[in-house]
């Protein structure tokens, strides 16, 4: 009996393990994909692979959230500012279908923030007030539920960067911000989950490029 | 007063330079992660449950893992199904990039830039073919993967997309914050040259407008001042105008900081606004704040301080300001002749409160009281003076409630009070004149399709008005007083044919109980997009108003005045330039007429029109850091009511009116420096020393007026503001006035209306105080 019980379990569990398999290793191939695409029609096409995975796992919030990462990407290279307001709707769907899953996330907690920020773009005399500052905060919010993510921190230290030059003062808190970013990006701890994201190291140094 | 700098910071607030449109670096240098690198397979990325499981018998597990994938491997072989086929939009075009996905799988691809698509899958059995892609609604299909071939034609019908479709813009400007396609932004309110941060004054650089200088009301295409309504969240404010002396501007009593958007309707307006002959003004307050903070201002005139604090799903907000005119009446010389120049007193909270999911209580309330007393000097002659003095009181406050029921329905509404009481003291004897207005309303608004939506909706005003006057001879008060109740009921359907057409049809229902007088105001919009950018629309309907409370309050039987206007408008909104034009026709009816010339004899016989053409263009974007838009109104009108004793051009319109305003931001300097040109061609006035056939027909000269103004933001909290009305210090006459009789030699003599002063300058210096420290206090200024 026990015998039996015991190969069930077995067979469960590779079966999950087969479904993992394929998981990891779709989300490997499109994970890449969107790190790698530089034209929207590239993005579009790591995006919709990543919906279809999303779609079809239901459980699983990095489909959502890389899927949400390219959204912002492909809004930021549109020119046309409403492309660029869509694609950051469906960022934003994406990353609090995301955050249903895992309301814990720091990482979708980031991804909202940097897409309020990318809203300015589309009109920053009228947008600058109400989501520049939504963008900080909602960086904040990140931070709270993770102060070590990187992506967070560099993120704030670009908007506290962009502060700075504004009132003509030193960027001694955005470097700050940046340097502790850095220090994160250089001995990044060993996440168990193979599909954390890795990106922003190159920003930052663009953030820190502004520190000599 | 000029709260508006907070918001003026963030107008070219050079943020995103890092963002900028090309991506991040990253994307080309940054390494794929090496975790991601490595071929998965086989070196399986286990999560942590089912190492603990597997970490006994690892050997075997790969075995068996083996043996399953690579039967699963055979079952897939033959199990293949290749769906090919390409993806279009109902006029045939190929859509590229449209996501092709069999349901509940991994399986799919997106279409090629041909539109055409080819993918295998593994799945079996009967699935569902789903095709997405944004801007279209879902395809789908279900299919039978058996192996065999399967060939399809996707067609994907376009989404009703109410923020880039087609809207109805005739007659209409809406300023909000987020909207591409408003016209003016809420921040435009603030940062508008010699708008003095008055919601009307800003408005006032928009064609359909009339300048009337010494008014600062908001007269509409033929309309006089009373003709436009305010409405705050939808609800009905009476007397939206703070007092001022005789021939002085007025300033909205509403603070544009408070609104996050303004729909300011020149005419055509929606079923749901009644009670407004010409014009609706709509404002809508700002949602729940998002951060605590305090705001001090002082200013050359007098201080302000407000606070806000927010809660979870709360927030409240409160701000005081004080207003003493004098110290800046000793230095600048003034017109009139002042005894005490007006000192206010104002306050306003706000009070937001989400409640359950999505139902949202908001809150407004306001207060306000003005006092100042002056000298009128006598025409003929000017050593003769009669002392005039005025205490206002006014009080507003509404309370609205939204919550959507499911999907498909949601329900709106809400109670508002207004209180306004002037005491007046003409030479010692007292008037007392005060207005009370209630309006509850209630609306339900329904979805019954992505293309088709109903609004229904009731409403109820109760209005009261009276006034005492001491008379002196009898030693007794005279009263006159009317209660006006009016009950309203509209209907509006909205339907969008398409993405290209849209039409919108409705009608109110209106009883006035005072006067038993019921009337049914058809509503008619439409607007059609026949390309991606321009448009067209159109706009009827009829409108009525109670006459005004000096009319009413001789002769309660009185029924409405009303007007009808047609409306053609096309508009064409690029990136950040816009394009428009607008033509009118507004018939007038039933308006206050003398009989016989007697004040005391009215009836509903007067008659008029207007007509015109207006042209607006606004570009943000081919001069770098630096706003501008050019309006020009060319109006024709002319009406027989009141005293008129013939169809005339009243003297408050204006043949031409042009604005001309420029905002530009020097980044180096931290400062904003905007321009606004205003001119307005001759205006009409009534000289009694013509004959009656010559009635309005001399004419004053052009208005003209260059006003400044100058934001410095030395620090993040801090900003020093600086505007001055009429640099170039043009005589500006918006009128004369006659005595009451003749002189000596049996003329009527005349003197000039002119501004209280040639200009008007201010000084002011606003700080912030915030605790958040992890958020910049920059953007909230």
């Amino acid at each position: 009996m026990k015998t039996i019980i015991l190969f069930f379990a077995f067979i469960i569990s590779i079966s999950a393990f087969a479904n993992d398999e394929k998981y990891f290793a779709q989300m490997g191939k499109q994970v890449q994909a969107v790190y790698v695409a530089k034209t929207i029609d590239e993005y579009q096409v790591a995006v919709n692979a990543l919906d279809r995975i999303a779609n079809a796992e239901k459980t699983k919030w990095e489909p959502y959230y890389y899927a949400a990462y390219g959204n912002i990407m492909m809004a930021i290279a549109e020119k046309e500012g409403s492309k660029k307001d869509s694609y950051l709707d469906l960022a934003h769907t994406a990353v609090e279908k995301g955050k249903e899953l895992a309301p814990a996330e720091s990482e979708l907690v980031t991804l909202e923030g940097f897409a309020h920020m990318i809203r300015v773009t589309v009109d920053p005399a009228s947008r600058g007030q109400k989501y520049s500052s939504l963008s900080m905060q909602t960086f904040g919010k990140a931070l709270s539920m993770n102060p070590k993510n990187p992506r967070a921190l560099s993120l704030l230290a670009q908007m506290q960067l962009g502060t700075a030059r504004f009132f003509n003062q030193p960027p001694t808190e955005a470097c700050e911000t940046a340097r502790k970013a850095a220090t994160i990006f250089e001995s990044p701890t060993e996440s168990e989950n193979p599909l954390a994201p890795r990106w922003g190291k190159e920003m930052n140094l663009g953030v820190l490029q502004n520190c000599k | 007063m000029l709260h508006f700098l907070k918001i003026l910071i963030k107008v070219k607030n050079p943020y995103l330079f890092i963002v900028s449109d090309r991506p991040p670096r990253d994307q080309t240098i940054h390494p794929v992660p090496s975790t991601l690198q490595q071929p998965i397979l086989v070196k399986p990325p286990l999560a942590r449950h089912f190492r603990l499981v597997i970490a006994q018998n690892f050997m075997i597990v790969r075995l068996i893992y083996l043996i399953l994938f690579s039967t699963s491997l055979v079952m897939v072989a033959q199990s293949q199904t290749r769906i090919s086929g390409f993806v279009q939009d109902e006029k045939g075009e190929p859509i590229p990039g449209a996501n092709v996905m069999i349901k509940d799988s991994y399986d799919g691809t997106s279409s090629s830039v041909d539109g055409k698509l080819s993918f295998i899958s593994e799945e079996l059995g009967a699935k569902i073919l789903e095709v997405t892609f944004v801007g279209f609604k879902t395809f789908s299909q279900a299919i039978q993967l058996a192996g065999k071939e399967i060939e399809i034609q996707v067609t994907l019908k376009e989404e009703i997309n109410q923020l880039d479709g087609v809207v109805i813009s005739a007659g209409s400007f809406t300023a909000g914050e987020e909207n591409r396609r408003t016209i003016l932004k809420a921040i435009d309110i603030a940062t508008t040259a010699g708008a003095t941060a008055d919601i009307a004054g800003a408005l006032n650089t928009l064609p359909g407008t009339t300048k009337v200088g010494e008014s600062g009301r908001l007269f509409v295409r033929g309309g006089d001042g009373s003709e436009t309504r305010t409405f705050i969240d939808g609800m009905a404010v009476l007397d939206a105008y703070g007092p001022a002396a005789p021939n002085t501007p007025s300033r909205g009593r509403f603070l544009p900081f408070m609104f996050k958007g303004t729909s300011f309707s020149t005419g055509g307006y929606s079923a749901e606004y009644g009670q407004a002959l010409s014009s609706a003004l709509v404002l809508n307050s700002k949602d729940i704040a998002e951060m605590n903070q305090t705001d001090i201002g002082i200013l050359s005139v007098g201080a302000d301080v407000a606070h806000t604090q927010v809660w979870d799903r709360a927030s409240v907000s409160g701000k005081v300001q004080y207003t003493d005119i004098r110290p800046y009446f000793r230095l600048i010389n003034q017109e009139i002749d002042w005894k005490k120049p007006p000192v206010s007193l104002e306050s306003s909270a706000a009070y937001r409160q989400k409640i359950g999911k999505d139902g949202m209580f908001k809150f407004f309330g306001n207060f306000n009281q003005t006092s100042f007393s002056l000298f009128n000097h006598d025409i003929l002659d000017p050593t003769i003076k009669q002392q005039f003095d005025q205490d206002n009181y006014y009080r507003y406050g509404n309370g609205t409630y939204q919550q959507s029921l499911g999907a498909n329905w949601s329900v709106r509404g809400g109670v508002s009070y207004s209180y306004n009481q002037n005491k007046l003291e003409f030479d010692g004897s007292p008037v007392s004149e005060t207005e009370q207005g209630l309006h509850a309303k209630l609306v339900a608004e329904h979805s019954v399709s992505d293309q088709l939506e109903v609004r229904v909706g009731s409403e109820f005003y109760n209005r009261n008005y009276e006034v005492t006057r001491y008379n002196s001879n009898s030693d007794t008060n005279e009263a006159l007083t009317f209660t006006e109740p009016i009950s309203a009921t509209f209907v509006e359907t909205e339907y969008y044919a398409s993405n290209h057409f849209v039409v919108k049809a409705g009608g109110r229902l209106e009883t006035n109980v005072l006067n038993n007088y019921t009337s049914l105001d058809p509503r008619l919009s439409l607007a059609y997009k026949p390309g991606k950018q321009g448009q067209f629309s159109f706009a009827y309907g009829t409108f009525r108003q109670s006459p005004q409370n000096q009319y009413v309050r001789i002769d309660n039987q009185l029924n409405p005045e009303k007007a009808e206007h047609f409306i053609l408008n096309y508009q064409i909104i690029t990136n950040r330039k816009t394009f428009r034009v607008e033509t009118y026709y507004k018939k007038y009816d039933q308006l206050i007429k003398f009989e016989n010339g007697n004040p005391n004899a009215l009836a509903n016989t007067g008659s008029g029109f207007a007509k015109g053409v207006e042209l607006f263009w606004r570009d943000s974007e081919t001069i770098k850091n630096a706003d501008y838009w050019i309006s020009y109104s060319f109006l024709d009108t002319e009406r027989n009511y009141l005293n008129f004793p013939t169809s005339a051009v009243p003297s408050f319109a204006s043949a031409h009116n042009f604005s001309f305003v420029y905002k530009h931001f020097l980044t180096a300097l931290k400062t904003q420096v905007g321009f606004t040109y205003s001119y307005s061609s001759s205006r009409t006035y009534y000289n009694p020393n013509k004959s009656s056939d010559q009635f309005n027909s001399d004419k004053t000269p052009a208005y003209q007026d260059l006003s400044a103004n100058l934001a410095y933001l030395p620090k993040n909290n801090l900003i020093i503001y600086l505007s001055c009305t009429n640099l170039l210090r043009h005589d500006n006459i918006f009128g004369y006035q006659y005595s009451t009789t003749p002189n000596d030699q049996g003329v009527y003599v005349s003197r000039a209306t002119r501004q209280a002063a040639p200009q008007f300058l201010f000084v002011g210096v606003f700080i912030t105080i915030s605790k958040n420290k992890s958020v910049n206090q920059l953007p909230n200024l």
